[in-house]
Parts: C-alpha cells; sequence; structure tokens
C-alpha cells in the first residue's frame, strides 16, 4: 500500500479514485445536519474499487457523519453512487445490498444475544433464512477470520472485551458480504496491542479484494494500511 | 386435594397474566411504549364476540374471525396514524409522553367505543369447549382452564421457536436489544413495531375470547387486566419476556393460593401488599431499576 501523496493537504476532489480502477463510491455535495447543527458541508469525495480510504481529522469535525450520511443511516442532501448506482437517500438495506456496509462507531451490537446471533445478524441485508445464513461463505468467512471469537460464539456480546466486541461487530459487517467496507473508529478504546490486531484483520479483509473506508482520528495508524486519505475539517471534507 | 385444585387454578389465571405480560414486555423492547390498552383489546375480543353472536346471530367461527380482524385493522390504523406521527415523524416525541399516554389514551378511547357499542352489563364470550369439568383423581379441570392453557402454551411455544430459530425473531431481539444496531443490518424497526403491535392485539383480543367465560367481562375490564400484565412485565425491567412469563404465573398462583388459604375477601390485597414489599425489598434483582432508569 503506498500513501497518497495529497494526503493530509488533498484539495476537494484529489482524494479521487486511482486512475484506470472502477469508482466503489462517488460522494458529491454531501451535507449532514441534524436539526439545526450542520455536522457535514458540501463533501466531495470518490473511493476506488479496491482502494484502503481513510477519513481522517479531529474528533466533532463530521467524520462520522459522513459515513452516517453516506451508508444512509442519516438523511443527507447531496448524491451518493455505489458501483454508479445513485444510492437511495436514507435507505441502508439499499446500501448494504448494493455492497456497502457499516461497521458503526462503538460497535452497536446487541448485548443481551450471543455472539454467534450477532455475527449472523449482518447476513439480515441479504436473505430472511437462517439456513442460508449459516451456511453461506459470508457467514463462514466471518466466523473464520476470528478464532479467537469461537470458543465465545455462545456466550452474551455484552460480556466480552472491548476488543473481542470490536471484533463481533466486523464479523458482523463480513456476514453482510460486504464489497465496500466502511469502518468507524475501530480502535477506539483498544489497547495498543489489540488496535494492531483490528488493523491486522481489517489488512487481512482488504487483501481479500474488499474496498475499505477507515475513520480515525489519528491518521498513522490508519496510514499504516490506507492507501488515500480524505482530511475532514469543521464538516467540510477533502480540503485539509 | 385442595392445594392441587388451587394450584391447577393459579396457573390458569397465571397463564393469562403470563401472556398480557409477555405482550406488554415483548413490544416495549421493540418500541420503548408501554402499552396499557393490552386488556382493552382482549375487553373487545370477548364483548366482541359476544355482540356479533348472541345480538347479531352470526355464526360463532364468523364472529371470532370478524372480531380478530376488526382489532388487527385497528391496531393498524392506529400504528399508521397515531405511533407514526409521534415516533416516526420529523420531531419525534420521546421519553414519558410517549411512554405512557398515547397507549392510555388508546385505552379511554376503547372504553369509550365498547360503552357505547356493548353497553356496561357483564358480558361473556360464548363458551368454546362446553361440558362438565374433567377430573383426574380428586383433580378438578376447568374445561375454559384448559382451553386457556392450551392457548399460552400454543402461542408461547411458537413465539419461543421464532425467536429461537429463526432470523426473523433474532432480528426483533436485535431491534428490542439496539434499534441503531439493528438499523445498521437493514433490520426495519419500524416494521417490527408495527408487525408486535398488531400481533400482541390479535393475542390479547384471542385471549379475550377463551378467557371471557370464566371471568365475564364488562367494557371496564381491560384496565385490569392491563394492569396485572403491566405489573408481571415489570418484574424484568418491561424488557424481558421470559421473567415477564414466570412473574405472570407466580402472581396467579401466588394469588390463588392466598385466595384458598388466607382469606377469598382480603386474597388480593395480601397479594399486592407481598408484591410491593418484594419490589422495594429486592429493585435491583428483580429488574425494577432498569424499569425506572430504562
Amino acid at each position: 500500500m503506498t500513501q497518497s501523496s495529497a494526503a493530509g493537504t488533498a484539495p476537494e476532489g484529489t482524494a479521487g479514485p486511482r486512475p484506470g480502477a472502477g469508482v466503489a463510491l462517488a460522494v458529491t455535495g454531501l451535507s449532514v445536519a441534524y436539526g439545526n447543527v450542520v455536522a457535514v458541508h458540501d463533501a466531495t469525495f470518490a473511493v476506488a474499487e479496491g482502494d484502503a480510504c481513510a477519513i481522517t481529522g479531529p474528533n466533532g469535525n463530521g467524520k462520522s457523519s459522513i459515513l452516517m450520511g453516506v451508508t444512509g443511516m442519516v438523511r443527507r442532501r447531496g448524491e451518493v453512487t455505489i458501483f454508479g448506482t445513485p444510492a437511495r437517500n436514507g435507505d441502508v438495506k439499499w446500501a448494504a445490498r448494493h455492497g456497502l456496509t457499516l461497521v458503526p462507531e462503538r460497535r452497536q451490537l446487541y448485548p443481551e444475544l450471543p455472539v454467534a446471533d450477532n455475527i449472523i445478524l449482518g447476513c439480515y441485508t441479504w436473505t430472511r433464512s437462517i439456513g442460508k445464513a449459516r451456511r453461506s461463505d459470508a457467514y463462514g468467512r466471518a466466523v473464520d477470520l476470528f478464532p479467537e471469537l469461537k470458543p465465545h460464539l455462545k456466550q452474551l456480546a455484552g460480556t466480552l472485551s472491548g476488543g473481542q466486541q470490536q471484533m463481533v461487530a466486523i464479523a458482523r459487517g463480513l456476514a453482510a458480504n460486504p464489497k465496500i467496507l466502511a469502518v468507524d473508529e475501530p480502535c477506539l478504546g483498544l489497547a495498543e496491542a489489540v488496535a494492531k490486531r483490528v488493523y491486522d484483520v481489517l489488512a487481512q479483509i482488504h487483501a481479500a479484494g474488499t474496498t475499505l473506508i477507515i475513520v480515525e482520528e489519528a491518521p498513522r495508524r490508519a496510514l499504516t494500511l490506507c492507501n488515500r486519505r480524505v482530511e475532514v475539517r469543521n464538516g467540510m471534507a477533502g480540503a485539509a | 386435594m385442595k392445594f392441587g385444585n388451587l394450584l391447577i387454578a393459579g396457573i390458569t389465571t397465571g397463564s393469562i397474566y403470563a401472556m398480557f405480560a409477555v405482550c406488554v414486555s415483548v413490544w416495549y423492547r421493540v418500541s420503548n411504549i408501554l402499552n396499557l390498552a393490552v386488556g382493552d383489546f382482549a375487553m373487545v375480543g370477548a364483548l366482541g364476540v359476544d355482540n356479533l353472536y348472541r345480538v347479531k346471530g352470526l355464526p360463532l367461527p364468523v364472529a371470532i374471525i370478524t372480531t380478530l380482524v376488526v382489532v388487527a385493522v385497528f391496531a393498524y390504523l392506529y400504528d399508521q396514524v397515531v405511533l407514526r406521527i409521534a415516533q416516526d415523524g420529523r420531531r419525534p416525541i420521546e421519553g414519558i409522553v410517549i411512554t405512557f399516554f398515547f397507549t392510555f389514551a388508546l385505552s379511554f378511547f376503547i372504553d369509550g367505543v365498547a360503552k357505547v357499542l356493548f353497553g356496561t352489563d357483564v358480558h361473556a364470550a360464548p363458551t368454546l369447549w362446553s361440558g362438565p369439568a374433567l377430573t383426574l383423581g380428586s383433580l378438578n379441570f376447568e374445561r375454559a382452564g384448559l382451553l386457556v392453557l392450551a392457548c399460552a402454551v400454543i402461542i408461547g411455544g411458537a413465539f419461543w421457536l421464532y425467536i429461537r430459530f429463526t432470523l426473523g425473531g433474532k432480528a426483533l431481539e436485535a431491534s428490542g436489544e439496539n434499534s441503531l444496531g439493528a438499523r445498521i443490518v437493514g433490520i426495519d424497526t419500524r416494521q417490527y413495531r408495527r408487525l408486535i403491535f398488531i400481533g400482541t392485539a390479535v393475542i390479547a383480543a384471542l385471549f379475550g375470547i377463551v378467557e371471557s367465560p370464566i371471568t365475564g367481562f364488562t367494557y371496564l375490564s381491560g384496565a385490569t387486566i392491563s394492569l396485572t400484565g403491566f405489573l408481571a412485565a415489570a418484574y424484568g425491567g418491561f424488557r424481558k419476556p421470559g421473567r415477564a412469563l414466570v412473574a405472570g404465573l407466580f402472581i396467579g398462583v401466588l394469588e390463588a393460593m392466598l385466595g384458598g388459604y388466607v382469606s377469598a375477601e382480603y386474597g388480593d390485597t395480601v397479594l399486592y401488599a407481598i408484591l410491593a414489599a418484594a419490589i422495594l425489598a429486592w429493585p435491583r434483582a428483580l429488574g425494577f431499576e432498569s424499569a425506572v432508569s430504562g
């Protein structure tokens, strides 16, 4: 992976896809507001198929809101296309079915459900059959990627350590069979060794061909893996 | 065999409480709203069938199906109009208002309409399985009671299987656990809120129909049923249907034992005193802390 030469000072549009690669995600004029508070203003960037793209910037500057708007978790203004198809506004299921899955900040697991149920619910984006979900490659891969979770599959997710919970959240994202995995602050509150393990797994996922978007406050760790960077300042993406 | 017969009576009443408690807590998990109208749907089931069968002269199966369909359509419209505006609008209403008052108002509304339609006398749906009580040694089993138990076991069992063995059931649980986390995997939490509201309304109406030959119903009976279901559901912070079920059964059995051994007249008073004392003694263990803090 090579770090983008434009990282850190990229003006709007320069954090675009590599020449020749198909565009996985294109965001044009994205704005997200919570009531009267504007979190993201007129963000424009694109991510190529196979890229690992870091969205960096200080906390409270709208990084997570970009992912929330792009994945449809919150209503947005502006245009988002996923593999060339315009994404429906506020429709998470549509985004997931078209290949974009979010691993959210603070994991958002179901603490009183077993780990296995937490992971298999990722399959809900593409099936309603629990048998199909259990037999699927996506679920199998998600579980196999984390051998450390195997002894805990029947344990309630809320009783796991923070690092293990993060792995469950990533595994749930993978069970959705994504082509683009958007991971929000994957190492928040984790010890360095655990954070390293999380990044090792993200590197494996990327090496297997999944496009990655990683939101990180600290760019140093993200840029060990990412070849592109979108810098967010005061809700403006792209401009440093 | 006084004890055995009291136990049977207690389990029968308890299974009714348990079903209403499960209805209250399952829907609370999904919607964060306490359904104070659940008992009123039971009342509509009982008095609706009685009215259509006895007064209007419809055949019994038609009367039952018509009543259940009317309850389902009414629940659907209530969700689509009132709850949609309250929870899904641009300015969702939150906190105590949505938790209590929307279904509290619904309860009054249903009672008012029922008073006009069915009058103020005590009525009951016709007995679905008539005949003398069945006996086993010195134990007596009322047929209506057995029917209530059978309904509770079938509906409770079907619901357990749904939760345990289907992805839809797990999605329902996930909606209750973490609605944001549920939306991330594409679960439509509003759809579950609607489905469970309609489903619990129909189940409550069905229980009203099978239960009413035992107790008799007036247009005001719904509030008492809701209260007991509500109380049993509270013994799990309103979020644990399993605990609500056990609490419902326990309250039913305790009520029967107190009525049989302590005082038929003051049994209920002693029952509520014991329940209140238990809540004061072990608020956390009984789930009341989470009920208050949400």
